[in-house]
């Protein structure tokens, strides 16, 4: 179907390397000494995850540290290439990564600099970024900090600035790891209006997190990693059951 | 080439960033750019006029004409070791075309060398009366010849410095002894004949006789010379841009 998200016996890879070093000298010492050589590893992060997300769904990951959560998202993302397997996404979408907040701001610059450079990480020309300029202000209420140089933005300021602009991007799939944890709870509230706005115009969400309350909440289905591997694909409800299973 | 000019606004955003974040909060700001070549110019004038004599007219001039290129390909190379590894943060959470960060260290390199040339370029001319004509006017096609050979070799040595870190103190020193071996404080014609060969076999070598011959001689530059030029500038483009492209998915994983 037309915009699906289709994730197809995925797996990822990484190759671990023990004595790593990105350098001339021991790559040539380690041809004579053995204890000096690069010893390697496969780990497998993702293995055979498989499953299809509709247009206007929103769609939740959940797991324990280190079960593979990022590197899924990274995957989707096209930041890591596959090690086996695909991800289709719909032709021409545009992605709007918070894989974390604020991706590219530089503490040096002003609120203004750094929306105009976010939104262009993102591939968007100037005049897009003019335009979407006041309502990416308005979401954030910072409009009397945009002259101000971010790093003497508060971490929640900080926060809602990425958000906002993120949001304003209107990504067709809009990925969100683990940044509501910031920001005031009047803030929370509004993201989850803006998320839940967001669905009715048919885009689609992907959203990580620890707390399965607010996945719950936001998400219509979820699958479940642990290790790697996907313990189960479904309903909010009964899978936040199947994680605490897990978690016993 | 397209992804880059799709993201071009990413590169003037990029290019804009590191020009404020280096002159904000500094008093004489931009000046500070110009210190630098000044003083080499300076020092490099007196020792070569005063004390041992090399005997070319307005040296200061001609020391001028080869430092400032040679400076905007020098500073470009040595910037472009961090050019995708210090965006490693941005790297590993946003799918973005990785191209583009070795352009915007060159055009970043390329404004500084801009900026140097308006404020210096009318300084030589009130003070050493050299005539613009229209022979000046060939600047502009080797300034782009120029800016694509150092674009593609930033392509690989951006690339390679991710998986090799030592490419960073290997150029270090490269780069010190090519400025020996680039006829920017000497003239080409005052060394002896067989060791000419150790100067031509250096690319950056034609580059700054160019730049020489269109400012410092006032003569139109060699075709045979520009000949190579165009060679080189589009080999060094098209290597580095390839070589980018075939290991740019790995770059996320390693840096």
């Amino acid at each position: 179907m037309q915009g699906t998200i289709a994730v197809q016996r995925l797996s990822k890879a990484f190759t671990i390397r023990y004595n790593k070093s990105n350098s001339l000298k021991s790559k040539f010492v380690g041809i004579f000494h053995k204890r000096y050589r690069e010893e390697v590893e496969t780990f497998w992060a993702l293995r055979d995850i498989d499953f299809v997300i509709e247009p206007g769904e929103a769609f939740g990951i959940v797991g324990r540290n280190g079960s593979g959560k990022s590197t899924l998202l990274r995957v989707i993302a096209g930041i890591y290439p596959p090690t086996m397997g695909v991800v289709r996404l719909p032709q021409g979408s545009r992605i709007g990564a918070m894989i974390e907040l604020g991706v590219g701001f530089h503490p040096e610059l002003t609120g203004r600099e750094n929306i105009f450079l976010g939104a262009s990480i993102h591939g968007l020309k100037r005049k897009e970024i003019e335009a979407l300029y006041p309502a990416i202000v308005d979401f954030s209420e910072l409009g009397h900090f945009m002259d101000t140089a971010i790093k003497n933005y508060s971490s929640g300021m900080h926060a809602r600035l990425g958000f906002a602009l993120a949001i304003n991007l209107n990504p067709t799939l809009f990925i969100i790891d683990e940044v509501l944890a910031v920001g005031d709870e009047g803030f929370q509230k509004k993201c989850l209006d803006a998320m839940h706005q967001f669905k009715v115009q048919g885009q689609t969400i992907i959203f990580v997190s620890h707390d399965p309350r607010m996945v719950a909440s936001v998400c219509d289905r979820v699958c479940v990693l642990e290790h790697g591997l996907q313990k189960f694909v479904g309903e909010s409800a009964a899978a936040i059951d199947e994680y605490h299973k897990l978690l016993r | 080439m397209y992804p880059i000019f799709h993201y071009r606004e990413l590169l003037r955003n990029l290019v804009l960033k590191d020009l404020k974040i280096k002159y904000r909060d500094s008093a004489i700001g931009f000046l500070w750019s110009l210190v630098n070549p000044l003083l080499l110019i300076l020092v490099y004038s007196f020792v070569f006029s005063h004390i041992l004599k090399v005997g070319i007219a307005n040296f200061s001039f001609f020391l001028l004409i080869g430092i400032l290129p040679w400076n905007f390909f020098a500073q470009s190379l040595m910037m472009s070791t961090g050019s995708i590894l210090d965006n490693g943060g941005l790297i590993r959470k946003v799918a973005l075309p990785m191209e583009i960060f070795p352009v915007a260290t060159v055009l970043f390199n390329l404004a500084q060398f801009g900026l140097a040339l308006l404020v210096f370029l009318p300084m030589t001319i009130f003070f050493f009366n050299v005539s613009i004509g229209w022979v000046t006017l060939w600047f502009f096609p080797l300034l782009l010849l120029h800016l694509f050979f150092t674009v593609g070799l930033c392509f690989l040595i951006s690339t390679a410095t991710v998986f090799y870190r030592d490419v960073r103190h290997f150029m270090e020193i490269l780069l010190m002894l090519l400025f020996w071996l680039t006829p920017i404080i000497y003239d080409v014609k005052t060394i002896p004949e067989s060791l000419r060969t150790v100067i031509y076999l250096n690319p950056q070598s034609f580059f700054i006789l160019s730049y020489q011959d269109i400012l410092y001689r006032q003569t139109a530059p060699d075709w045979q010379r520009l000949a190579i030029l165009m060679g080189l500038a589009g080999a060094a483009l098209g290597v580095g841009y390839r070589v980018t492209g075939s290991f740019k998915a790995r770059f996320a994983e390693e840096v």
